[in-house]
């Protein structure tokens, strides 16, 4: 279909809702609902994308009415539809838990809107079909997520939102001169064109290098090992809501656009990138699960968890076959569930502690004291992350091994799996430091503390995609057939061609 | 090679030289003035993919047949590019000010060692 309005409710209802909040800034209790309203009115929008793209095909919508490649086109395939559903998922319980937060930096008037303007950027950034429109949206996320940092309860969230800037903004400046260099080559900046023009033409040596700008960029937005250092602070040092958005969705714009790239424009330099790939993520496991061990601070450990989960999404895509594909899709969708519910826990936790704290040294043995549905839920939240039957993260491991089983990998393979103890270890260890010890010294609680919908809202997800998988699994299965040839893509977009 | 293309390409290479070594010091005002220098190095580099191929101003009625118009839409990536590079330059600035009266310094080594 050529003009599917839900793409464009999609990706611009956040936006409408943004500046509605913006209105109300003195209203904070109405603003929380018309914020939280607009959250639910994207979620079914994006569910409505989904279903229609399984039942007809990819969707596009023109902008303005101009045909591609002269006009901006969104389109949204399986793995766009897919991967929006996922972030409006966790984006609305990112907003039911700014409904229920206790923090000071949630009560600020601009708070909301600034959240509903990150949602813009990531679902905007996932659905659209011309690169420049990325960087715009890219933009807007990662400045509105900055702007969130800054505002943090934790005094150096203002230092580590500077940080960030800088590194951030070398990555959009790589990610300008690739898209500069593409568009001196092809004379074109959307996707489909590039894709059909580098299908039938020469490689001029501008797009090889393009191809590596735009691939560190996308490293470095999703924190992958040499360019992650940035990421533990910021995302520790976030507001509750604000961190489970970071370190499960925002990071996974990174892994959809290295995605994209590699099955639709770089088709022939994916090999020497995919081996990169590999050797970068087996490095990031390791690098991230052990120092998630020798980390004293409860969100700090879930941070460093995230630079090894991504980790085993690049070592699914460096393999590269439809199997490996559709095995790297379902991880980043479930990863999304797991960590966004752990973060959002960690914040319970913090947020009834006396200090507002989750160094271990204040909380150690406060879960006893605690509801016991927090210590439940994380630990049915750490047995997901773990890969533990019956919870999803079970099923995005199992898909791990079938394909390195399937390709004969076995160095990688084992190296993954024996890391996955690992994980094991980290959350066990925090869930006895926080959950189990006793402390002789009488701990002070707080009575009262963030609300648990949100949290017990994605947990009963990771429950019900880890006992009912077969749908997502058979999504992702077709997602991957269908990204492994561009020309679906190229020929659903609908170039005009002369006349 | 015209003698514009030879001074623009140096111009662009002293930018990028300034704006990196700038964003290398320790002084987070002047890092945040290379980030500004560089960001405008990539939106020459930008300017230069279109800007030279043509000789007279595009959508208008009155050039001779022939001419050659230049690229549009280069002029427009960079409208937005330009506004997106400000907006961050303008927020970088504000959180430093914030920074300087928060931990009392600008010097990025000091400000970390607070964080230990």
């Amino acid at each position: 279909m050529e003009n599917n309005f839900f793409i464009l409710l999609t990706a611009f209802m956040p936006l409408f809702t943004a500046l509605a909040t913006l209105l109300l800034v003195t209203y904070n209790k109405a603003q929380r609902w018309v914020g939280l309203i607009g959250g639910l009115l994207t979620w079914a929008s994006s569910l409505i994308v989904l279903g229609q793209v399984l039942d007809i095909g990819i969707q596009t919508y023109r902008m303005g009415g101009y045909v591609p490649p002269y006009g901006i086109v969104l389109v949204a395939d399986n793995l766009s539809a897919l991967f929006a559903v996922m972030g409006s998922t966790v984006m609305l319980a990112g907003l039911m838990y700014v409904l229920q937060s206790r923090e000071k930096s949630v009560t600020y008037p601009t708070f909301l809107p600034l959240f509903l303007f990150m949602e813009t950027g990531l679902l905007g950034a996932m659905l659209t079909g011309d690169l420049f429109t990325f960087f715009v949206f890219l933009e807007l996320m990662v400045l509105s997520s900055v702007a969130m940092v800054a505002i943090s309860d934790n005094p150096f969230g203002l230092e580590a939102a500077i940080k960030y800037v800088f590194i951030s903004g070398m990555g959009s400046l790589f990610l300008l001169l690739g898209i500069a260099a593409m568009y001196t080559t092809f004379g074109t900046l959307n996707l489909a064109d590039m894709a059909q023009q580098l299908a039938t033409g020469d490689r001029p040596l501008l797009a090889r290098s393009a191809a590596i700008m735009l691939m560190s960029s996308f490293l470095l937005k999703s924190a992958v090992f040499p360019f992650h250092f940035w990421q533990p602070d910021f995302h520790t040092t976030a507001p509750t809501a604000v961190s489970a958005m970071l370190s499960s969705v925002i990071v996974k714009v990174g892994i959809y656009m290295i995605i994209r790239t590699l099955t639709l424009l770089f088709t022939e330099e994916a090999a020497q990138l995919q081996q990169l790939l590999i050797v970068l993520g087996i490095v990031g496991i390791f690098f991230g699960s052990l120092a998630a061990l020798r980390t004293y601070n409860g969100k700090r450990v879930l941070a460093y968890s995230t630079i090894a989960q991504v980790g085993f999404i690049l070592v699914a895509i460096g393999w590269g076959t439809p199997v490996a594909l559709a095995a790297a899709i379902v991880y980043a969708f479930n990863h999304a569930f797991i960590k966004s519910s752990l973060l959002m826990i960690m914040g319970l936790v913090a947020s009834r502690s006396y200090e507002h704290s989750v160094d271990f040294v204040d909380i150690e043995g406060a879960g006893r004291m605690m509801p016991p549905l927090i210590g439940i839920l994380w630990f049915l939240g750490s047995m997901s992350l773990a890969g533990v039957p019956p919870m999803n993260g079970f099923i995005s491991k199992l898909g791990i091994v079938q394909s390195g089983v399937e390709l004969g990998q076995w160095i990688p393979l084992g190296l993954a799996v024996s890391s996955g103890a690992l994980t094991l270890l980290y959350m066990f260890r925090t869930w006895q430091r926080v959950f189990q010890q006793k402390k002789e010294v009488k701990l002070k609680i707080l009575a009262y503390g963030d609300g648990m919908i949100a949290p017990t809202f994605l947990i009963a997800i990771c429950i019900l995609l880890g006992i009912y998988a077969r749908p997502l699994v058979i999504i992702a299965e077709q997602t991957a057939l269908q990204i492994s040839d561009p020309q679906i893509y190229i020929d659903a977009v609908r170039l005009f061609s002369g006349g | 090679m015209s003698i514009i293309d030879f001074f623009y390409s140096l111009t662009l290479g002293a930018l990028f030289a300034i704006g990196v070594f700038q964003l290398l010091r320790r002084d987070l005002i002047k890092s945040v003035m290379g980030f500004g220098l560089l960001f405008t190095g990539v939106n020459l580099f930008l300017l230069a993919s279109g800007a030279f191929r043509g000789e007279v101003a595009p959508y208008t009625t009155n050039y001779e047949a022939g001419a050659q118009t230049s690229d549009p839409i280069v002029q427009a990536l960079i409208l937005t590019a330009v506004v997106v590079s400000f907006g961050s330059y303008a927020l970088l600035l504000a959180m430093v000010n914030i920074a300087s009266r928060r931990y009392g310094t600008v010097d990025s080594d000091e400000i970390t060692n607070l964080t230990k």
